[in-house]
């Protein structure tokens, strides 16, 4: 795919204005605390933005990098453990065991992605990621001397508080607040560095790699090494995202974090934002997570809600929810001329056929 | 160990083989055609074994209807997912993605509907056939012996049906290739809806051999289900007759494998088997298979 020289002009246009939509939609979510006041609130906010930058992650391998995999949960619930295991045995503080978390996960993921770069056929794909998803939820369950099996672990620190500038801040199941801002910081932090990539020399080879392997492999790009990156970023990004809900939550179970079930929850906020786009993960997390608490009554619904979701959303609204609100919407949520389909790739060459109706 | 204790478990081996075959069957034969996954698929399964529950328990049908409705209704079920969900999806650009994410959104949202309506109480089904058959000196269960037979008949119907009839004919020449199949005058519509049908029919016979001796809950679906994927991807993904033969030798390979190691980490064995072939062979072992089939 050429890369049309204009067309990069226009684009350098647009980062102060991504830039701009993130710090926004963030605002707006802690705003949204302020003025209601109540603990609950910011509670539900802080897990949509754990689920937020979780989307984040896994968006930039499944929409911006274009690899289809469907088995993130093991990076979450590695990253999670690990950091849990290390600040419970060894006491070390959770500000370093939530990196080292999210490196592990990162580490692995070069161990998933080879069998991934070696196929090209998307239910491939799909069945080795979810496998190796799989294989993460039982070793956590088999490992009952350091996780605790099934039952789970329980009395992870929380994050020990800060001086900063002589304020003291907290982070207790009391004091919220801290976490609120720790996690915007980290969202607002890993969606600036995702619109940096998109629009440097990098991110535009990685379209290239994604839209069209064969022709950006024959002007010299090693499609294998953008595949890897992005992957790792991916499974980093997720990692930190489980680190920082092992300490906020402070119990982690294999069901709650290694089970397919919490991709599915993922991909059902991800796709409602829109696949493929910088603040989609944050839009839907926000939407699903405020709608399923607007609806407590259906509490126990919600695994049927996420199921029912991801079906109707990809058979009615498969760009999510921004054409609903017009040009605008779409345009800020998409931050057009980045990725022209959100990410959806299209392949008309493997479709097996054009249905006749 | 002896000779027949070891005898015992190969034929247990099979019996497994065969159900691992039947329901590996139905996801190759929507594979083959249409290239979509169906992640969904255990949970037709698991449907049918709550249909024939509910025919004997509460319904109080006679064991015969009680088979009938799931051998009925669960292709019925399958072909109208195909019609509202999939179907539609496969005229658009990225219809890869989108049928996956819908099969699993389908498969988690049916696990949750039935788990939220009929709850998560394990319900048993009679045995279709008490007693024993005895062969020589050694002993199997009839239900056990039953399982296998009704695995091979409709294995071998299935072979039939595909070689000899019209419609056969038709699915097997969309799977080689659709767009010529298309020219040809043969409506990919209807054999899409065909190879829903036929692997929701596999999956009812499935089911109806199996829930006497498994019993019927909302997950009793996805352990097997994941096994029919292993077995799809040994037989090179969407070839029917590989599929088949993987799956009798899976069965086997399993029930050596019983005698070998804990149960505890038997799934990260074929998780990690998946996985292995899938990095080495990606057309799978038999995927030789599938270019003379």
């Amino acid at each position: 795919m050429p890369l049309d020289r204009t067309n990069m002009n226009q684009k350098l246009k647009f980062p102060m204005i991504a830039l701009g939509g993130v710090l926004a939609a963030v605002a707006a979510s802690l705003g949204l605390f302020f003025v209601s006041g109540n603990p609950y609130v910011l509670h539900v906010l802080i897990l949509a933005m754990v689920w937020a930058l979780f989307g984040a992650g896994w968006n930039l391998s499944f929409g911006i990098g274009g690899i289809k995999a469907f088995g993130h949960q093991a990076f979450f619930a590695i990253s999670a453990y690990v950091s849990a295991i290390l600040s419970l045995r060894l006491g070390l503080s959770p500000w370093l065991t939530i990196f080292i978390g999210a490196l592990v996960a990162a580490a692995l993921s070069v161990v998933v992605v080879a069998p991934v770069l070696r196929l090209r056929s998307a239910p491939q794909i799909a069945i080795v990621t979810l496998a190796f998803g799989e294989i993460a939820r039982i070793l956590i369950v088999n490992f009952k001397g350091l996780t605790n099996g099934e039952m789970g672990l329980a009395g992870i620190p929380t994050l020990p508080s800060l001086n900063l500038l002589g304020t003291k801040v907290n982070f207790s199941s009391s004091e919220k607040l801290g976490y609120a801002i720790v996690i915007a910081l980290m969202l607002v932090l890993v969606l600036t560095v995702t619109q940096m990539f998109r629009r440097s020399r990098f991110g535009m080879a990685m379209t290239a790699v994604r839209d069209a392997q064969d022709a950006a492999a024959s002007l010299g790009l090693n499609p294998t090494t953008y595949r890897v990156c992005i992957f790792v970023a991916s499974a980093l990004v997720v990692g930190l995202a489980g680190g920082f809900y092992a300490h906020y939550l402070q119990v982690l179970t294999p069901s709650d974090t290694s089970s397919v079930v919490l991709m599915v929850m993922v991909i059902s906020m991800v796709i409602t934002g829109g696949l493929g786009t910088l603040l989609g993960p944050v839009v839907g997390a926000l939407l699903i997570s405020g709608a399923l608490e607007y609806f407590r009554a259906f509490e126990d619904y919600r695994l049927v809600i996420y199921g029912v979701a991801v079906v109707l959303i990809i058979r009615f609204m498969p760009d999510g929810v921004a054409p609903l609100f017009g040009r605008a919407a779409e345009r800020l949520l998409r931050l057009r001329g980045s990725t022209g389909n959100g990410g959806a790739v299209p392949s008309k060459r493997d479709a097996p056929v054009q249905v006749a109706e | 160990m002896n000779i027949s204790l070891i005898l015992e478990q190969l034929v247990n081996g099979l019996v497994a083989g065969s159900m691992y075959a039947l329901m590996g069957g139905g996801i190759a034969m929507v594979y083959g055609t249409m290239k979509v996954m169906n992640f969904a698929h255990g949970e037709f399964f698991m449907l049918g074994g709550y249909l024939m529950y509910a025919a004997l328990d509460y319904f109080h049908l006679p064991m015969a209807l009680a088979i009938a409705i799931p051998i009925v209704c669960v292709p019925l079920i399958a072909m109208a997912f195909n019609e509202v969900l999939f179907a539609p999806l496969m005229k658009r650009d990225n219809w890869e993605m989108g049928t996956i994410v819908t099969a699993l959104g389908l498969s988690i949202a049916l696990q949750a509907v039935v788990l939220r309506t009929v709850g998560a109480e394990y319900f048993t089904v009679p045995y279709l056939f008490d007693g024993f058959v005895r062969i020589g000196d050694f002993q199997l269960p009839a239900q056990r012996v039953a399982i296998l037979a009704v695995a091979l008949v409709a294995i071998a119907l299935m072979e039939l049906f595909l070689g000899k009839s019209r419609a056969g004919w038709a699915l097997r020449a969309t799977s080689q290739d659709a767009q010529a199949a298309s020219v040809v005058g043969i409506s990919t519509r209807v054999v899409f809806l065909m190879a829903f049908g036929l692997s929701g029919l596999l999956a009812a016979i499935a089911v109806v051999m199996l829930a006497p001796i498994q019993s019927v809950n909302p997950w009793m679906g996805s352990s097997l289900a994941l096994k029919a994927f292993v077995v799809v991807i040994l037989g090179g993904m969407g070839s029917f007759r590989g599929t088949i033969l993987a799956g009798f030798l899976l069965g086997l390979v399993e029930a050596v494998g019983v005698m070998l190691t804990s149960s505890e980490w038997r799934e990260i064995f074929f998780f990690g088997l998946l996985i292995v072939v899938l990095w080495f062979k990606p057309e799978g072992i038999f995927g030789a298979v599938r270019r003379k089939a």
